[in-house]
């Protein structure tokens, strides 16, 4: 917004009696820290010591009402509204582009309840996952939501962008945990959806906030689906010398309905460098862990059924301990120095399609990355995970140790480099994006993803948020 | 100039976010702003020069409570409070650390502690063990010194008294004052070989820090040779599995709670020895706290309490409504510095505070 000094503290006086005064902030070193979030493209422009767009205010309301009185006061001046969980998002969804009222949701950390006969949870959405995770713990519960940002993102930012978290293969998605929610509309309305989600009573709305990214609102509260803590967890490792078969191995244990909580599947650039970095494993190949979890005999009997399916198909079992470290160190990949990390260019580029297609957008997109930047030295590095009974995820990425140093440049190239993945992916018939969300960084492909159906969610934003103030410039809006 | 550990610990910092649901500062305040992102991003700001060092970052910069906790829970273990330390070293070096950071250094360099103006008194007795009695017991909470000389005397143990009334040295290197951190400790250092010492014994994690690690990654101090260093805590949970100490168990009462003090984070597996003293003692288990072991957040006895009463207050109250909501009626913990921040908010929550030596003195079986 124009920072005109009247215009900026009428409405800051606005916020402040809504929230108090010691809930607003607009010190310069918060609005650099709120101006960027776990993505690569403002990460690079601030490492480049240039500056990026702030928020105006960064509010941090405590309650779903007072979210809703600044709705009016954003409407009012039409003002952008981004909301902010753990600003861990890797599209830069929660990047304050046009400036605005930035909502730090981590004042709404409450527990309300664990009921423990329905198995749910019900908190509020600026909760801290792990934090969640270990209350949840303490009662021999877990949310099954093992998102490798778990440490940072909360319940609300799982939700938002239709996260995914590394045991989804047994237990789903985290939009498939969710029972119910609260939501504050743009227009200020304190709604609720139904208590529960399976029923016949008119069409599945509330899907419609999993997914938006605070588009057409703000998810203030939810009420989660849990899981006892299992009794065993079984790990174990193959390696594959033919990825073909590999991905095959997954498709039949899913197929014939096995219930492995995890299948990683590493492509072999990835086993040899970062399967190699971070777990110190000397691997050739496609290395492939495969966990049962649940009842011990259960578990043990469908470990039993996939090791068959695995060796049939050429694996060689390596056995628990690669399987067992690949778990224990599983988010270690994510701390720096381990970490892809600055100056490096890097993008996660994943991706879903159906068996009969994934095969062919990997490689497809592998050619399209590789062959289409090698003056850059480009690396492209895979896994596949989350796996379906229709299809698979594959996360892959691409990463250049030496890019341009000059910031604008650097970011023209990132964004060549993602037009020629997604390209691949569309024309294989992927979808842009699996789990990370859209954002900001693939904004632009979302009328292509949708074609015909485009409009219609146009028309469907217009009328939830007319005056267009929820976090505006993503997921195409 | 910042060093290479700042450097590189700011840059691996300034963008990772998995120690947020553990730094207890961020957990408080709720400010992104003030977690170790934050922090790691502000400073490698600075050096970019998209910020500067102001009023707004300086005061930022001091809101970081040194406890260790983002880096006991890093897997990488990046040393980030003590890139903030040498930060903060720098604004001072520049003239811009805050008048409430400067009075404490002024304190320090007069006295030795930043509480009372006396200055500390010589060191008494000799022989092969010290008890380095430091400055938070003599004026914090001065009853649990004699708790711990009747624990260790019925084990036949009668330590020399070093640091009495000195500060371990802590919170000048916290505050970015190394040279004055270094003079304080080496004073207690040169106590140490005059008494004799070959054992020292400490009455918390913060002064075991501070002798285990603090003065040679942070201060430069090499590790007096032969010089063992055990938490009173330690020896007392040892000699209660050999059978050289015994309590009486007291009937069941109020529920009480454990608080791990400050610091514990700074000190691997340490909390096994204080529960096993109070299993002991009481019949009944403790309630734990949500913030315990592993993951036990500090009271605000840390530099926050001069500089940051606000802050320190949030913690403080934290940790108490963390026993509140446990259930518990009676909060023990060991560190003086934590129960004098304890006690004059816990009747607010319907708690008592007890000094762990305390409670064991007074049940102790005391040997014929």
């Amino acid at each position: 917004m124009d920072r005109n000094p009247f215009l900026f503290e009428m409405i800051r006086s606005e916020l402040e009696e809504i929230v108090g005064p010691d809930y607003i902030r607009t010190d310069e070193p918060s609005r650099l820290v709120y101006s960027t979030d776990w993505s690569w493209m403002p990460q690079m422009w601030l490492d480049r010591g240039e500056r990026l767009p702030t928020p105006d205010y960064i509010v941090h309301p405590g309650s779903a009402e007072e979210i809703a009185a600044i709705m009016e006061v954003a409407n009012k001046y039409r003002l952008p509204v981004v909301p902010w969980g753990g600003g861990s998002g890797t599209q830069g969804g929660a990047v304050p582009i046009y400036g605005g009222i930035l909502i730090d949701l981590k004042r709404l950390d409450k527990i309300i309840a664990i009921d423990e006969k329905s198995l749910t949870v019900t908190a509020q959405a600026g909760i801290i996952g792990q934090q969640l995770e270990w209350a949840l713990n303490e009662r021999g519960l877990t949310l099954p939501h093992y998102a490798a940002s778990s440490n940072c993102a909360t319940l609300g930012g799982y939700l938002a962008p239709r996260g995914t978290g590394t045991v989804s293969t047994k237990y789903g998605k985290a939009e498939d945990m969710v029972m119910s929610m609260q939501i504050v509309l743009p227009t200020g309305e304190i709604i609720r959806t139904p208590p529960v989600p399976q029923h016949a009573s008119g069409p599945d709305w509330p899907r419609l906030f999993l997914g938006a990214e605070g588009t057409f609102g703000i998810i203030t509260e939810a009420t989660m689906r849990v899981e006892y803590l299992p009794a065993a967890r079984l790990l174990r490792a193959f390696l594959f010398d033919n990825l073909s078969h590999a991905i095959e191995a997954g498709r039949r244990i899913m197929t014939r309905r096995l219930h492995p909580f995890v299948i990683r599947l590493y492509d072999p650039e990835s086993t040899r460098t970062q399967v190699k970095r971070v777990l110190g494993f000397d691997f050739e190949g496609a290395y492939m862990v495969i966990g049962f979890d649940g009842d011990p005999d259960i578990a043990a009997l469908e470990e039993q059924k996939a090791i068959a399916i695995c060796l049939e198909l050429g694996a060689t079992d390596v056995g628990r301990e690669p399987g067992e470290r690949w778990w224990h160190h599983r988010y270690d990949f994510y701390y720096p120095p381990l970490s892809l990390k600055l100056p490096w260019m890097y993008g996660t580029t994943e991706s879903v399609a159906t068996y009969d297609k994934i095969e062919q957008l990997y490689w497809a997109e592998k050619r399209a990355v590789e062959e289409g930047f090698r003056e850059w030295n480009i690396k492209f590095i895979a896994h596949f995970s989350h796996w379906f009974h229709w299809g698979v995820m594959v996360y892959s990425r691409f990463i250049i140790e030496e890019p341009p140093r000059d910031a604008r440049e650097a970011l023209r190239l990132h964004n060549r480099v993602w037009n020629a993945a997604m390209e691949a992916v569309l024309a294989n018939g992927g979808m842009i994006n699996e789990h990370h969300g859209v954002g900001l960084k693939l904004a632009r492909y979302m009328r292509r993803q949708y074609g015909d159906a485009w409009p219609f969610l146009v028309r469907l934003k217009k009328t939830i948020d007319p005056n267009g103030i929820m976090n505006p410039g993503k997921v195409g809006f | 100039m910042p060093t290479d550990t700042v450097i590189a610990t700011t840059d691996n910092c300034r963008y990772c976010l998995m120690c947020r649901h553990v730094c207890p500062v961020g957990h408080v305040t709720r400010l992104e702003t003030l977690t170790p992102h934050g922090w790691g991003l502000t400073i490698a700001s600075v050096r970019r020069g998209v910020l500067r060092w102001d009023e707004a970052t300086v005061t930022m910069l001091y809101q970081c409570a040194d406890c260790g906790t983002c880096r006991a829970h890093c897997v990488t273990d990046q040393p980030l409070p003590e890139a903030i330390a040498e930060t903060r070293a720098e604004v001072v070096a520049a003239g811009l650390a805050p008048a409430a950071v400067l009075a404490v250094a002024e304190k320090l360099a007069a006295f030795g502690n930043p509480y009372v103006d006396r200055h500390p008194e010589p060191a008494t007795g000799e022989g092969p063990v010290a008890l380095f009695v430091g400055d938070e017991v003599p004026y914090r909470w001065p009853t649990a010194l004699d708790a711990a000389l009747r624990l260790l005397a019925a084990l036949n143990i009668r330590p020399a008294l070093v640091g009495r009334g000195r500060n371990n040295g802590y919170l000048a290197s916290s505050l970015g004052f190394p040279d004055l951190a270094r003079s304080l400790v080496q004073a207690t250092l040169e106590e140490l070989v005059a008494v004799g010492a070959r054992r020292l014994l400490v009455l918390s994690p913060g002064d075991y820090f501070a002798f285990h690690r603090l003065y040679e990654e942070r201060l430069g101090i090499p590790r007096l040779r032969r010089l063992e260093v055990e938490e009173v805590v330690s020896l007392l949970e040892r000699s209660l599995a050999t059978g050289e100490l015994s309590f009486r168990q007291t009937a069941p009462g109020a529920p009480y709670a454990y608080l791990d003090p400050t610091h514990t984070v700074r000190v691997d597996g340490r909390w096994e020895a204080p529960r096993r003293l109070l299993a002991a003692v009481f019949s009944e288990p403790p309630r734990e706290l949500f913030w315990r072991r592993e993951r036990t957040h500090p009271t605000g006895a840390t530099a926050l309490q001069f500089t940051q009463p606000d802050l320190a207050a949030m913690l403080t109250t934290a940790r108490l409504e963390d026993a509140r909501r446990a259930g518990a009626r009676l909060l023990i913990t060991e560190a003086a510095g934590d129960l004098a921040m304890l006690a004059p908010l816990s009747p607010r929550f319907g708690l008592e505070v007890r000094h762990l030596f305390e409670v064991l003195a007074d049940q102790m079986v005391v040997p014929v």
